[in-house]
């Protein structure tokens, strides 16, 4: 089963990432994989067992739910339920830790999930890179402009 | 319950600083504040259990007992047994986590204790700024920032 780990430091503190990271209706403002975000029947973007509907940039559609939300650990956890592309069993969960030296925020971003046979190194690519690390540096050019 | 929670960012491979600072009886080699160690009885300073007797430069003396070490999640709990600091049920763990954004390295050193309230902000700055954070800060300078 594939394992997927990225990690980040980001020049800012803690509360301000997490005021971005923790809306899971947000990710089309900052993630450029994302054109698109709804949560389905209306519901708050911060409970639990909430849906949301992504449209990626290239048209095709994909949904996930959010697992687990916690203010106080700042880390959020999440799956896919429907996808385009063949990741199955795929769950994600997004951790921020503070860097009290220099006031600025760890990010750890990981997954596991599984694929046909052949896929796990394009995917496990895919996801690290275009989602994971790019999502990374959107966040750092989000901060900068939010400035 | 006191805690203390000081974290920083080393500009090295984990694996490296891990190699530095996963020794139990080797904070003479690394951390600027203690002169030497020795563990009791001979034992392996990577047997969990075993107890590390050593002697900061001030001349206190501390005794520790390695409550658990993970070359794999690389890190180490240890508990004070005997020490001048006045505090008790001390258990503090170091803990290392790659950035794979960079070959850096994301150090976490927190700490948990009983003290007397009127001395809880004095051992708080006392542990964390001075022993922790000199901790790392004499990382940082060995791996160049």
């Amino acid at each position: 089963m594939p394992h997927v780990v990225k990690s980040t430091i980001i020049d800012t503190p803690t509360d301000r990432v997490w005021a971005v990271l923790r809306d899971f209706n947000g990710h089309d403002r900052w993630h450029p994989a994302v054109a698109t975000s709804a949560i389905e029947r209306a519901q708050s973007s911060d409970r639990i067992g909430c849906v949301r509907r992504f449209r990626l940039a290239d048209g095709s559609e994909l949904r996930e739910q959010l697992l687990a939300l916690s203010d106080l650990e700042q880390s959020f956890s999440y799956c896919l339920l429907d996808t385009p592309i063949p990741l199955f069993n795929y769950v994600a969960h997004v951790r921020l830790l503070p860097v009290t030296d220099g006031d600025r925020t760890f990010w750890r971003w990981e997954s596991r999930f599984t694929t046909p046979a052949g896929e796990e190194k394009r995917l496990t690519e895919m996801v690290g890179e275009e989602i994971y690390q790019a999502g990374f540096e959107a966040i750092r050019e989000h901060l900068r402009e939010a400035v | 319950m006191a805690r203390v929670f000081v974290s920083s960012v080393i500009n090295g491979r984990s694996d490296r600083v891990w190699a530095r600072v996963r020794d139990f009886n080797g904070m003479p080699n690394w951390h600027p504040a203690i002169a030497e160690s020795r563990i009791e009885g001979g034992e392996p300073s990577d047997k969990v259990g075993c107890v590390r007797d050593f002697r900061l430069r001030n001349g206190d003396r501390i005794r520790e007992k390695l409550l658990g070490l993970s070359d794999y999640d690389m890190f180490c709990t240890y508990a004070i047994l005997e020490s001048p600091m006045g505090v008790e049920n001390y258990v503090a763990t170091l803990r290392l986590t790659p950035v794979t954004d960079g070959e850096r390295t994301f150090a976490e050193w927190t700490a948990e204790f009983d003290c007397p309230p009127e001395r809880e902000t004095e051992l708080i700055a006392n542990i964390g700024g001075g022993v922790f954070q000199g901790g790392f800060d004499a990382l940082k300078r060995a791996f160049g920032g």
